[in-house]
C-alpha cells in the first residue's frame, strides 16, 4: 500500500468539506452539502476500517495501529451520523455547518494517528478551530457568542500551555517523536513541569477536572445541535492522542498520580456537578466531565479499554445532545415527549442508561473494560469511587426519563427547538442501534479484552 | 428438542414483548401475554418433568458469545435454580392474568412485563457471569416502569429508590466479579469452573463483600431493606406479586449459586454475620409488620422477616440450611403472591387497604375472606402448609451448624412466633367482625380471580403435606453444595 493510499479517508472526508463550502454552486444547495459529507464520511469511515493496521507513514509522524484505526472509523463514522441528520434539519446555512463539522473531523482523525508532538499540535488545532464556530454559529445571539468566546479563550489557553509543554519536551529531549525509544521522558524538575503542561492540555480539551470549568458555561451558551458534535467527536480523537502520548510519557510516579487525582476529581466534581443542573446542555456538560474521568481511571492504567470507553460514551451522548436540540434545552421542555415521540422517548432510554452502565446496553461493557484495567492496575480504591459515582449518575439521568415519561408537556420551549426532519428519527435510531450492538462489534474488534488475562 | 429448552424459557417472552408492543389492539397485546407466558410454563413444567434430581446441572447450553472478554452463552438448571425457575414461569402467567383490567397504556404495561420474565428466568439458568449480570440488570428497567408508571401516589419516589439501591448493590457485585475473572487463580467468568478455583482466603473475604453488597440488597438484608416498603406500597399489584416472589428471591438465588460455592472459605467466616443480620431482620421485620396499619405495608415487611429465614439457612451451610432457604423461597413466592393478590383485590374493591377499615371480610365475601386467612395460616409457617417446611429446616439447620451462634437461631425462632402474632391478629381485625363500611356491598372474588389464586393455593397444600415434592429436587443438589462450603 502507498503511503497516500493510506490517507484516503482524510482525503474524503477533505473533499466533503470543500465540497460543503461551495455548496451554494451545487444543485440542491445547501442541504447538498451536508448529504453529500454523510456519503463521503461514511465512506471515509469504511474505508478506514478496510485500511485497518498498517505501518507508519510520513517518515514515522503518522501512526496506524489499532488505536488509529478504531479512532478513525469512530470520528467518521460518528461525523457521518451528524451529517445526515444535519441534512434534514431545518438548521438554516447547513454548510457551513457540515464544511466545520468536516474539517474538525479531520483533524481528529489526523490527532488519532499523529505520533510527533508538531502534527499532533496541528491536528489538534485543526480540530478544534472549526469548533469554535460551530459553538457560535447562531451568530445573533449573545449568549452563543459567549458561549463561543469562552470556548475559544480558555482552549486557546490551554493550547498554549500544552505548546508549552510541547516545546519544553523538544527542549530537554532533543526530538518531537513519540516512537524513539524512550525519547519523552525528560527527567528533574523541568521534566516534570513539561509533562505537567502538555497533560494538563490534554486534560483540558478532554474537559478533565480540574481544568473543566469552561465546558458547562461554553456548552450552555451553544446551540445543541452544535453540542452534539463538538462534545463527543474531538474527545474520541483526543482520546486517542492522549494514550499514545501517555504511552511515550514515562516519569516515574508522577504520571499515574496525576492520571489518578484528576480521574477521582473528574468523577466527583462532573458527576455532583451535574446533579442540580436544570439544563440538558450543562447536564451533559457535567456528565461529559465525570466520563472523561472514567477515561482517565483507563489511561493511567495504560489501558486501551479508555478508547472503547470514549466511543461508547460519545454515541448516546450526541444521540440525547441531538433530542436536546429538537425538544429544547431545559429539561422540562421534554415533558410529555413519550406522548409526542414514543420511539424517541425510548430510545432515551436505552441511550441513557448505556450511560448509566446498565446491560445489556453498550456502557455497562465499557464500564467493565474500564473497571477492569484499573483493578488489574491495583487502583481498587479508585474503582470504589467509578462505582459509587455511577450510581449517582443514574441520579440524574433519571431526571431526563422522568421529565420525558411522566413529565407535563410544555406549549413553548424554553428556546427555539430545531424541527426534527425526516433523519432525525433515523439518526436516533442507528446511534440508539449501535448503543445496544456497539459493545459486542467493539469485543469482537478486540478492544474491549479486559486485561490481566489472554482472551 | 430439549437442547434448547432454556433458551426458549428465557428469550420466548422477549419475542412476546416485541409483538406486545407492536399489535395494534390492547386486547390483543394482553391475549399475546397471556399465550407467551403459558407456553412458557408448558416448556418449563416439561422441564421439570425431564429433569433428573441426581444428575447435577442439566440441560446445558453452551456457544462462543463475546470471546474477548471470556464471556460465554451458558446456561443450565440444578436443583437450586429449577424450583425458582418453575415458580417464575408460575408467578409470570398468574401476574399477566392478574393485570387483565389494566386500562391504562395496556401494550406498553404487557411488553414490561413480558420483559421482566426475560431478566428473572435468565439469572436463574446463567451461568457465565457476565450473562447472570446482564439479565439481572434487566429486571430493573421493567419494573422501575412498572412501579413509576402504574403505581401509588408516591411511585416516582419509590421507583427511582428501588432502582437506585438495587443498582448501588450490583455493581460492586460487577467489581466483585471483575475482581474473580482477573485473579490468577480465576481466569474465567463461567461461575461452575469458579467453584472449584480455591482463592485465597483473605482475596475471598474482599470479594464476598462486594457480593454481599449486591445480593443482600435485593434480598433485602437489615439494613438495606428501606426500598422495599417504598416499592411494595406504590407498585401494582402484579408488579408486587412479581417483586416480592422472584424479585427478592434472586438476591439469596445469588448467594447459593455464587457467593458460598465460589467463595467457601468467605462463606464460613462471614456467616457469623450474616446470621446476626438475617436474625435481625427476622425480628425487625416481624417487628415492623405488627405495627403497620396498611395491609401491604404488612405483608412488605412480613418480607423482609421472611426472607431474613432464607438468609439464616444459607448463613448455616448445612444441607438443611441450604434446602430449608431454597423451601422458604419457594414457599415465600407462592404465599407473598397470593397474599398480594388478595390485598390488591379487596383493594380494587374498597379503594383502601387500611386494616382498620377493613373488616369482616368472610362474612361478606367468604372466598376471599377465607382465601386471606388460608394465605396468612401459611405465612406464619402453620404445619401442613408450605411456610413450615422452609422455616423448620432453616431452623435445623442453623442450629445444627457449627458456623451459625445458637444465640442468634433462638432469636430467629421467636421471629415465628411474631409472625403468628402479626398474622393472627390482622386476621381477627380482617377477616373476621361485622363488615366495615368499606366492605358492606363489595362483591365476592371473580372466576378470574379465582383462578389465579387456586393454583397457589394448590401448591402451598400440596408442598406443606407432601415434602417431598419439592424436596426431591433441592436436597441432592444442598447436600452437594453444603459439602463444597464446608469441605474445603
Amino acid at each position: 500500500m502507498t503511503e497516500l493510499a493510506v490517507l484516503v479517508p482524510e482525503a474524503l472526508v477533505l473533499v466533503g468539506a470543500l465540497a460543503a463550502l461551495f455548496a451554494e454552486r451545487l444543485p440542491g444547495g445547501d442541504r447538498t452539502g451536508a448529504r453529500l459529507g454523510a456519503a463521503l464520511t461514511f465512506a471515509a469511515a469504511l474505508s478506514a476500517a478496510a485500511i485497518g493496521v498498517t505501518r507508519p507513514i510520513a517518515g514515522g509522524t503518522l501512526a496506524y495501529d489499532a488505536i488509529a484505526r478504531d479512532a478513525r472509523v469512530a470520528v467518521s463514522a460518528l461525523t457521518a451520523l451528524y451529517l445526515l441528520w444535519l441534512s434534514g434539519s431545518s438548521i438554516e446555512r447547513t454548510r457551513e455547518m457540515a464544511a466545520f463539522a468536516q474539517f474538525a473531523a479531520l483533524g481528529g482523525m489526523l490527532m488519532a494517528s499523529a505520533q510527533d508532538l508538531a502534527t499532533l499540535f496541528i491536528a489538534i488545532e485543526l480540530g478544534t478551530m472549526p469548533a469554535y464556530v460551530m459553538m457560535g454559529y447562531e451568530r445573533s445571539d449573545a449568549r452563543a457568542l459567549e458561549g463561543s468566546l469562552k470556548y475559544y479563550l480558555l482552549s486557546m489557553t490551554t493550547s498554549l500551555v500544552m505548546l508549552y509543554g510541547f516545546s519544553l519536551l523538544f527542549g530537554l529531549s532533543g526530538t518531537t517523536r513519540f516512537d524513539h525509544a524512550g525519547a519523552l521522558s525528560p527527567e528533574g524538575l523541568l521534566g516534570s513541569f513539561a509533562i505537567v503542561f502538555a497533560l494538563s492540555g490534554m486534560f483540558a480539551k478532554l474537559s478533565a477536572a480540574p481544568f473543566h470549568f469552561w465546558t458547562p458555561d461554553a456548552y450552555a451558551g451553544a446551540p445543541a445541535s452544535a453540542v452534539a458534535f463538538v462534545s463527543t467527536v474531538p474527545k474520541i480523537a483526543g482520546v486517542a492522542a492522549l494514550l499514545r502520548l501517555s504511552a511515550a510519557l514515562s516519569a516515574g510516579d508522577l504520571l499515574p498520580l496525576y492520571f489518578g487525582a484528576a480521574a477521582l476529581a473528574s468523577m466527583l466534581l462532573g458527576n455532583f456537578g451535574a446533579y442540580p443542573q436544570r439544563d440538558v446542555r450543562r447536564l451533559m456538560a457535567y456528565s461529559g466531565i465525570a466520563h472523561s474521568g472514567y477515561v482517565l481511571l483507563a489511561l493511567g492504567a495504560g489501558s486501551a479499554s479508555a478508547l472503547a470507553y470514549a466511543i461508547i460514551y460519545a454515541v448516546p451522548s450526541f444521540a440525547v445532545m441531538v433530542v436536546a436540540s429538537e425538544e429544547g434545552t431545559a429539561i422540562d421542555d421534554w415533558g410529555g415527549l413519550v406522548q409526542r415521540r414514543p420511539a424517541v422517548a425510548w430510545a432515551l432510554v436505552v441511550l441513557l442508561l448505556s450511560l448509566v452502565g446498565v446491560p445489556p446496553m453498550a456502557g455497562f461493557f465499557g464500564k467493565v473494560a474500564v473497571f477492569g484495567a484499573a483493578l488489574d492496575a491495583g487502583r481498587t480504591a479508585l474503582v470504589v469511587v467509578a462505582v459509587v459515582m455511577s450510581v449517582v449518575s443514574a441520579g440524574y439521568y433519571f431526571k431526563l426519563i422522568r421529565q420525558a415519561f411522566f413529565g407535563q408537556a410544555v406549549l413553548i420551549a424554553s428556546e427555539e427547538r430545531v424541527r426534527p426532519g425526516w433523519t432525525s428519527g433515523l439518526t436516533i435510531g442507528i446511534a440508539t442501534a449501535a448503543t445496544l450492538l456497539l459493545a459486542v462489534v467493539l469485543a469482537s474488534a478486540g478492544a474491549l479484552s479486559l486485561p490481566g488475562v489472554g482472551g | 428438542m430439549t437442547s434448547h429448552l432454556l433458551s426458549a424459557i428465557v428469550f420466548l417472552p422477549l419475542a412476546g414483548a416485541a409483538v406486545c408492543a407492536l399489535v395494534p389492539s390492547a386486547r390483543a397485546s394482553r391475549a399475546l401475554a397471556l399465550v407467551t407466558s403459558g407456553m412458557v410454563l408448558a416448556l418449563t413444567v416439561w422441564l421439570v418433568a425431564a429433569f433428573d434430581p441426581h444428575a447435577g446441572m442439566q440441560f446445558v447450553e453452551r456457544a462462543r458469545w463475546i470471546p474477548q472478554i471470556g464471556s460465554e452463552y451458558h446456561l443450565g438448571v440444578d436443583g437450586m435454580s429449577l424450583p425458582m425457575l418453575a415458580l417464575s414461569a408460575l408467578l409470570s402467567v398468574l401476574a399477566v392474568v392478574a393485570s387483565w383490567n389494566v386500562a391504562e397504556r395496556p401494550k406498553t404495561y404487557f411488553a414490561l412485563l413480558m420483559l421482566l420474565e426475560v431478566g428473572m428466568n435468565g439469572v436463574f439458568v446463567a451461568l457465565d457471569f457476565v450473562l447472570f449480570y446482564v439479565f439481572w440488570e434487566l429486571v430493573l428497567v421493567p419494573m422501575y416502569f412498572l412501579i413509576a408508571w402504574w403505581g401509588g401516589p408516591r411511585r416516582q419516589y419509590a421507583s427511582l429508590k428501588f432502582f437506585l439501591y438495587t443498582l448501588f448493590g450490583s455493581v460492586f457485585m460487577l467489581v466483585g466479579i471483575i475482581a474473580l475473572y482477573l485473579h490468577p487463580a480465576g481466569g474465567t467468568l463461567d461461575m461452575v469452573a469458579l467453584a472449584g478455583r480455591g482463592f485465597p482466603e483473605r482475596f475471598q473475604m474482599w470479594v464476598f463483600a462486594a457480593f454481599f453488597l449486591g445480593f443482600a440488597v435485593k434480598v433485602p438484608v437489615f439494613p438495606l431493606h428501606t426500598w422495599l416498603p417504598d416499592a411494595h406500597v406504590e407498585a401494582p399489584t402484579a408488579a408486587s406479586v412479581l417483586l416480592a416472589g422472584i424479585l427478592l428471591k434472586m438476591g439469596t438465588y445469588g448467594f447459593i449459586r455464587a457467593a458460598l460455592p465460589i467463595l467457601p472459605e468467605a462463606s464460613r467466616a462471614w456467616a457469623p454475620v450474616v446470621a446476626a443480620l438475617a436474625a435481625i431482620s427476622i425480628v425487625y421485620g416481624a417487628a415492623l409488620a405488627f405495627a403497620q396499619t396498611d395491609l401491604k405495608k404488612l405483608v412488605a415487611y412480613s418480607s423482609v422477616s421472611h426472607m431474613g429465614f432464607v438468609m439464616l439457612g444459607i448463613a448455616a451451610g448445612t444441607p438443611e440450611g441450604i434446602s430449608g432457604a431454597v423451601a422458604v423461597m419457594f414457599s415465600h413466592g407462592v404465599v407473598t403472591g397470593m397474599l398480594f393478590l388478595l390485598v390488591g383485590m379487596v383493594y380494587e374493591r374498597t379503594h383502601t387497604r387500611m386494616i382498620e377499615d377493613v373488616s369482616g371480610l368472610s362474612v361478606q365475601v367468604p372466598v376471599a375472606g377465607g382465601l386471606l386467612a388460608f394465605a396468612s395460616f401459611a405465612s406464619l409457617g402453620l404445619p401442613g402448609l408450605s411456610g413450615f417446611v422452609g422455616e423448620f429446616l432453616s431452623l435445623l439447620g442453623a442450629w445444627k451448624s457449627a458456623l451459625v451462634p445458637s444465640g442468634w437461631v433462638i432469636v430467629s425462632a421467636v421471629g415465628v412466633l411474631l409472625a403468628a402474632a402479626y398474622m393472627l391478629t390482622m386476621v381477627q381485625r380482617v377477616v373476621l367482625g361485622e363488615p366495615s363500611e368499606a366492605v358492606a356491598g363489595i362483591a365476592d372474588l371473580t372466576l378470574r380471580e379465582i383462578g389465579v389464586l387456586v393454583p397457589l393455593a394448590a401448591l402451598t397444600l400440596t408442598v406443606g403435606v407432601w415434602w417431598d415434592s419439592l424436596l426431591r429436587y433441592v436436597a441432592p443438589a444442598a447436600a452437594e453444595l453444603a459439602q463444597k462450603v464446608m469441605g474445603s
